[in-house]
C-alpha cells in the first residue's frame, strides 16, 4: 500500500511537468503568404533581363523598398485589402531628384486565406483581376513600356508572376 | 526483515486458515484533473466520468464518458473546440494482491469516439514579409458535425484509500483512426483525444477518484 502511494505521488509530480509543451514552429521553407515576383526586361531586347537604375519602390505611409542593381524583385500585397498600389521610381534612389521618373503600378485582386498548419496558421493567396496590374503615370512620362502578366494566380514564389519591360 | 517475515507468515497462515474471497462489482468515479482544470483554467471546461466492471479475476471492462470545451490561444490561431466523447475497452490487472487487498496496476486498451464542433475565433495571416504589418482576422467561422475515433493504450494504477474508495491514475497513448476534418481548417484538439500532432499519435492521462459497489463475492 505504502509503495503504491509513493509511486502514485511520484507519478503525480512527474505529471505536473507535462503541462509545458514546446510550441510548434512554422518551419522555414513552408510556403506561406507569397510575394509578387517581378522581373525586369529590356524592352528593346525582350528576352534579356535588365536591372533598373537606382530603383525605389514607394508606398505612401510605408518604408521605401530599394532593391539595388537587381532585375528580379519580390514585393508584398496587402493581406487586409484587395488593392495595393506601388510607385516604381526610376533613379529614385539617388541624390538627384530631378531625374526621378515615377510610374504607378496598381494591383487589384481577390484574396483567399488558406489553412496551412497549427504553427503556421493561415496564408493569403491572391488572384489578380483581369487587366491587372494597372499602369498609370506619376509624373511627366512613362519609363515602363509594357507589363506582362505571366501568372495572375499568386499562390507561391516559385515562378515569375509579372514581367516589366522598359 | 522481521516485519517482512511476519507478513509472509501472516500470508501463509491466512491461506491455510481462511478461505479468501474476491469481490466483483462496478466502480464509478470522476477524473479529478479535468474537474480541477475547469476551475483554474479559464480556457477549459470539462469533466469525465469513469467506470469499470470486474469481469474475471484479472479483466475489467472499462470506459470513460466526458464532455470538454477548450479554447486554444496559439500565436497564429485562436479557436474553441467543444464536444462529447465515449471510450470503452478493458483493463488487465497485473498486480498480485496480498490478502484481501484490491489494488491494481494495469494495462488496457480503449476505443474512443468523439463528436464535436469547432469555432475559429481569430487568426493571424502568416506573412514572412510583413511590410504592411500583420493582419489578424476575427473570423468566428463555425465547423459543426465533426467527429473522430481512436485507439488508446492505457497504463495505470488504482489504490484503495479507504473502504471501497479508490484513487487512480492512468496514462494513455492515443492513435487516431479516423477524423472528419473541417474545410480549410484542421482538428487541432479533439475532446477525449486531446491535442493532435502532425502524425496520428496523441497522449492523455487522468486522475480518478472512484467508488466500488460490490455485486457478489467469489472464492479466490
Amino acid at each position: 500500500m505504502r509503495k503504491i502511494k509513493i509511486i502514485a505521488i511520484a507519478l503525480l509530480l512527474a505529471n505536473s511537468f507535462w503541462g509545458c509543451e514546446k510550441d510548434d514552429i512554422c518551419t522555414e521553407g513552408t510556403p506561406t503568404t507569397p510575394n509578387v515576383v517581378i522581373e525586369f526586361y529590356d524592352a528593346l531586347n525582350p528576352t534579356n533581363l535588365k536591372a533598373v537604375t537606382n530603383l525605389k519602390i514607394l508606398v505612401p505611409g510605408y518604408a521605401d523598398i530599394t532593391p539595388s542593381g537587381v532585375s528580379k524583385i519580390e514585393i508584398p500585397l496587402k493581406t487586409n485589402d484587395v488593392v495595393t498600389s506601388f510607385e516604381f521610381i526610376q533613379n529614385g534612389n539617388d541624390a538627384d531628384t530631378a531625374n526621378n521618373n515615377t510610374d504607378v503600378v496598381t494591383f487589384n485582386y481577390t484574396k483567399e486565406d488558406i489553412f496551412i498548419s497549427r504553427a503556421c496558421g493561415f496564408k493569403t493567396v491572391f488572384q489578380l483581376n483581369e487587366n491587372n496590374p494597372v499602369l498609370t503615370d506619376g509624373d511627366a512620362g512613362f519609363w515602363i513600356t509594357d507589363i506582362e502578366v505571366t501568372q495572375p494566380n499568386i499562390q507561391n514564389e516559385n515562378e515569375t508572376h509579372i514581367k516589366i519591360y522598359f | 526483515m522481521v516485519s517482512l517475515a511476519t507478513l509472509a507468515q501472516e500470508k501463509a497462515n491466512d491461506t491455510v486458515t481462511k478461505a479468501r474471497t474476491e469481490r466483483y462489482g462496478v466502480r464509478l468515479g470522476l477524473d479529478l484533473h479535468r474537474l480541477t482544470k475547469s476551475f483554474y483554467d479559464d480556457n477549459y471546461k470539462g469533466f469525465e466520468i469513469v467506470g469499470d466492471y470486474r469481469l474475471t479475476k484479472k479483466i475489467y471492462i472499462a470506459g470513460e464518458l466526458g464532455n470538454e470545451k477548450k479554447t486554444v490561444e496559439d500565436d497564429q490561431l485562436n479557436f474553441t473546440t467543444k464536444g462529447s466523447y465515449f471510450k470503452v475497452g478493458f483493463d488487465y490487472n497485473t498486480y498480485q494482491n496480498w490478502l484481501d487487498m484490491e489494488n491494481m496496476i494495469y494495462a488496457g486498451m480503449r476505443y474512443g469516439v468523439s463528436s464535436f464542433s469547432q469555432e475559429l475565433n481569430s487568426y493571424t495571416i502568416y506573412n514572412t514579409n510583413p511590410y504592411f504589418g500583420q493582419t489578424t482576422i476575427t473570423s468566428g467561422t463555425k465547423f459543426d458535425g465533426l467527429n473522430a475515433s481512436w485507439i488508446e493504450v492505457v497504463g495505470g494504477m488504482k489504490a484503495e484509500l479507504f473502504n471501497n474508495l479508490y484513487l487512480g491514475f492512468s496514462v494513455r497513448i492515443n492513435y487516431l483512426v479516423s477524423d472528419k476534418k473541417p474545410d480549410n481548417f484542421d482538428n487541432l484538439y479533439i475532446p477525449g483525444f486531446n491535442r493532435t500532432y502532425d502524425g496520428k499519435f496523441g497522449a492523455g492521462f487522468n486522475y480518478t477518484l472512484s467508488y466500488f459497489i460490490p455485486f457478489y463475492k467469489s472464492q479466490k
